[in-house]
């Protein structure tokens, strides 16, 4: 980090300033990160990128009200001013009757391995330029074939102190990268990406990145509109995850539960899903890219069993919606950024694989939708679902036929849940994410033909 | 400060072929939110830094500092200047910035009643009520949220070529969002006003009128018939029309994608992309919207651009970089989020102008099929030119005429086929599509709208 900047000492000054102001409790929340990010156009070197980031996140607690102020500017009259803007907010606001206290945890540190990689820090320009243009490379599968993408590595810190004895700290390292590939043959095209994230610059897999952008781009040619039909959908890996995740995420979140907009209110203990269902949330997966030993307010993480058997076990929480829910903190407040007010999110899903070969559950699809990459998700947050299938493959007679083009799943998250039919014993392992193949038993698909 | 980025740019030795700028970029911000009766967030919000950017041969080097003195802004030019040489070693396209386009001036909002100078308690007041009316109304409403916003950024931008410019802006904005539940059933609707300029932008936005509309509307979604499934005609209201034209369309005319033909629309300029009663335009300086501004994160002066003429396409959104590429002049479309980021071609306030049919005549046109209403906003693939868009509610239309309402579905279609399959375009757009718009990773205030818009064969995503 900045030679000229202790984070530490920073948000040490903080609580003392906001505490000298008559403020009641402070939490101080700084993040450095440096971030080398190269941009391809067109399979070439397009940008080259050096940045440097840090920012502050202060708040202060006053009569039960609640001011936050950030800057990315450290100079001591910035510091002073953010403090002040905190405390001035916390004064004028009204108080938060639900409001309990900021988180208290004394407990040491877990350590999770595989988190910092010196190599990813030493890694030279040249070196990882070379790197990404052999993804490209491996993703040229044709002399015509349009490849862009953008690859970083980082590295980052982060303290966490406040005035009810909070005091973490965490340093990691990075590395992530995506390359898209189309094809165009007249109006037909195909067009595909493939992305990989990793912790440690060996685990990071940059040929696989540029070959499966390449061969789905390939795939993804003469794709062909369809009928309107009620059909079974078997997702990959990639899109079980993307469409587990989000619906368990917002089902189970403490903080929407406490204001009825979780989709799983008042289930613990019932049935939320098919009892094919199981779900682990993992923060000390070693190495995982969303492995953390503590939460975003410094409290240590928890490894919980979200569903068994379909049964709904517990919702995630942070200091302030754990006594909102009736539940002991689970260590998952999570910020968009320092500037954030945190909320419980969960860390690194892993969902449980089934018995049934992935080949098996295809060759058994009479007639029915693949999907890769893709997601059964909607933007509106709400149960009902209507979602484009942006890579899925028409399948009959156990048999991929032609990619489909410009058609839509409509259901809802609870009818996903109920319609797990099966699971792969495949299990995808996206450094953390756990997730196998995942049939559904028939849903409405909206097709343009 | 202008001073302190000259004296450096005047330090770095680089070819006249090459391209360096400078840019200062400072923002402040407050936003408040009051959920379910109590204060959800309050807080405030300060960035500021150097961006710089060196084009050294064919490859970029970005580099961005936050400390501002001289000493420091040199060293991280310096390094823009080192990997960029280093980039152009393994770079295979050509790019250059002409030396043609040189803007000097100062720009900014115009504020009537600047919103720093209100004080907090009235800002309160209005996300207050607001909430409050909604929340009491039913005790189906389930969660109730307003939220106020305003943002104050400043920039300054020096290249080698010339460019010196000053620029300000102002945002604000003020949010509803109703969320509505019986059972499992939950139905949202979210709503806001505001745009580029001060308090003025606020003053009309009445907290009950705006707290009961919205529950009244949740309530009514409740019980609303389910969305059909299918290929069907369907009229786009000014806000999905706006998401449409935005997303769709205006993405896929941002000519970095063109360049890096990911665009859909790449090599048809002067090309019919539509009916003759089309027409497309995106204008920042257009007073008091999202998208407004007078100088881009360039430096370049903004200006209305012509995107679509009579069905045939005629323009690119263009930053120095693209213009030169393409041998077209630049229009002031290169926006940065702030002094993280590089500036990318984006839109402003993008909209299809007014046709002459009242929405009774389009219903009629329609005979059979949906009208569409209120966008949640979408994404779209521009590669491959196709669309989600998510709506917040609907009427099914039966034998021309609007009859049961529906509750939020999705719709997804062709981007290239929209404006060539569209049999009817209403009287007087409207900006209704208030946004901010991501793109590799920045998020900027957009506006977006049109009129009422009938199109045949698009996909609706309901489960009926």
């Amino acid at each position: 980090m900045s030679d000229k900047i202790n984070l530490h000492e920073l948000a040490e000054k903080v609580i003392k300033l906001g505490l000298s102001f008559g403020a009641d409790q402070v939490e101080a929340y700084t993040v450095y990160g440096a971030a080398r990010n190269v941009q391809l156009e067109r399979g070439s070197i397009r940008r080259f990128t050096d940045v440097a980031n840090s920012g502050l996140g202060v708040r202060v607690i006053k009569d039960k009200a609640i001011g936050m102020a950030s800057t990315t500017i450290f100079s001591h009259e910035s510091i002073e001013s953010t403090v002040k803007d905190a405390y001035s907010l916390a004064k004028v606001s009204p108080p938060d009757e639900n409001f309990k206290t900021l988180p208290e945890d004394t407990r040491s540190t877990p350590e999770i391995k595989g988190c910092f990689d010196q190599n990813i820090i030493d890694l030279s320009v040249e070196g990882f330029t070379e790197m990404i243009l052999e993804g490209v490379q491996e993703a040229q599968v044709r002399d015509d074939a349009i490849i862009g993408g953008s690859f970083t590595a980082g590295n980052g810190e982060r303290f966490i102190i406040s005035s009810q004895g909070i005091d973490r700290f965490s340093k990691q390292t990075s590395i992530t990268g995506y390359l898209s590939v189309k094809i165009q043959d007249g109006e037909d095209i195909g067009n595909a990406y493939y992305f990989d994230s990793s912790k440690v610059l060996a685990d990071f897999d940059h040929l696989i990145v540029g070959k499966e952008a390449g061969n789905r781009a390939l795939k993804m040619l003469g794709s062909q509109k369809i009928e309107s039909a009620t059909l079974p959908i078997l997702l990959d890996p990639d899109s079980c995850m993307g469409t587990i995740s989000p619906i368990i995420s917002s089902g189970i979140n403490a903080f929407s539960v406490f204001n009825r907009t979780a989709y799983f209110v008042d289930k613990i203990g019932d049935a939320i899903a098919s009892d094919k269902l199981s779900i682990t949330d993992d923060p000390f997966y070693p190495g995982g890219v969303d492995s953390s030993a503590f939460d975003d307010e410094g409290v240590v993480s928890k490894k919980l069993e979200l569903v068994r058997d379909g049964i709904l076990n517990t919702y995630i929480t942070d200091s302030y919606t754990a006594p909102l829910v009736g539940l002991d903190n689970t260590g998952h407040a999570s910020r968009g950024s320092f500037a954030s007010r945190p909320t419980p999110s969960t860390y690194s899903l892993d969902i449980k694989a089934g018995e049934t070969a992935k080949d098996t559950l295809l060759e058994d699809l009479k007639e029915g939708i693949l999907m890769i990459g893709s997601s059964i998700i909607d933007m509106s947050g709400n149960p009902q679902i209507s979602a484009q299938i942006n890579q899925g493959f028409y399948v009959k007679d156990g048999e991929v036929q032609y990619p489909v083009k410009n058609a839509m799943i409509g259901t809802t998250v609870f009818e996903v849940f109920e319609k797990i039919e099966d699971f792969s014993k495949e299990q995808q392992n996206r450094h953390g994410h756990k997730s196998p193949w995942m049939l559904l038993s028939p849903l409405q698909v909206s097709g343009a033909k | 400060m202008l001073d302190t980025i000259e004296k450096v740019i005047n330090k770095i030795s680089i070819s006249s072929k090459d391209f360096l700028d400078i840019r200062y970029a400072y923002a402040m911000g407050e936003s408040f939110t009051v959920r379910n009766g109590r204060f959800d967030s309050v807080s405030n919000q300060t960035t500021g830094g150097v961006a710089i950017r060196a084009l050294i041969g064919n490859a970029w080097g970005f580099t961005t500092i936050v400390d501002i003195d001289e000493e420091s802004i040199l060293k991280s030019a310096e390094k823009a200047v080192r990997i960029a040489k280093i980039g152009s070693q393994f770079a295979k396209q050509e790019r250059m910035i002409k030396d043609d386009w040189v803007f000097e001036g100062e720009g900014g909002t115009k504020l009537e009643i600047d919103p720093r100078e209100i004080d907090k308690e009235t800002k309160f007041e209005k996300i207050v009520q607001t909430e409050k009316a909604a929340r009491e109304f039913s005790d189906r409403i389930a969660e109730t949220s307003s939220t106020y916003r305003e943002s104050h950024s400043k920039e300054f931008i020096i290249n080698n070529k010339g460019t010196k410019v000053e620029n300000e802006n102002h945002v604000v904005r003020i949010m509803k969002n109703v969320v509505a539940r019986e059972g499992t059933e939950m139905q949202s609707v979210f709503d806001s006003i505001g745009g580029a300029g001060g308090w003025e932008l606020i003053q009309k936005w009445e907290p009950e009128k705006e707290g009961l509309k919205a529950a009244e509307m949740g309530l009514k979604l409740l019980s609303a018939r389910k969305p059909p499934s299918g290929r069907m005609n369907v009229i786009m209201d000014p806000s999905l029309t706006g998401v449409f034209v935005h997303e769709a369309f205006g993405h896929a005319c941002e000519a970095d994608a063109v360049i890096a033909k990911q665009s859909v629309l790449e090599g048809r300029i002067n090309n019919k992309v539509g009916v003759e009663e089309i027409n497309v335009y995106d204008d920042p300086t257009l007073p008091g919207l999202r998208g407004s501004f007078d100088y881009d994160s360039e430096g370049t002066k903004a200006r209305k651009r012509t995107l679509v003429e009579n069905g045939i396409l005629k323009e690119y959104f263009h930053t120095l970089e693209t213009a030169s590429a393409l041998d077209m002049e630049p229009n002031g479309s290169g926006r940065a989020m702030n002094f993280n980021f590089t500036p990318l071609a984006r839109m402003g306030n993008t909209y299809v102008d007014s046709g002459d049919k009242s929405l009774e005549e389009i219903a009629e046109l329609t005979k059979e099929g949906v009208y569409l209403k209120n966008s949640y906003g979408g994404y779209v693939m521009p590669a491959k030119g196709q669309f989600y868009f998510s709506c917040q509610l609907g009427y099914i239309i039966e034998n021309g005429e609007m009859t049961d309402m529906i509750g939020n579905v999705g719709m997804s279609g062709m981007t290239l086929e929209v404006f060539e399959n569209t049999y009817a375009v209403g009287k007087n757009w409207k900006p209704k599509f208030l946004g901010t718009c991501g793109k590799q990773g920045q998020g900027i205030p957009v506006t977006a709208g049109g009129p009422d818009l009938g199109v045949s064969n698009i996909v609706i995503g309901g489960n009926q």
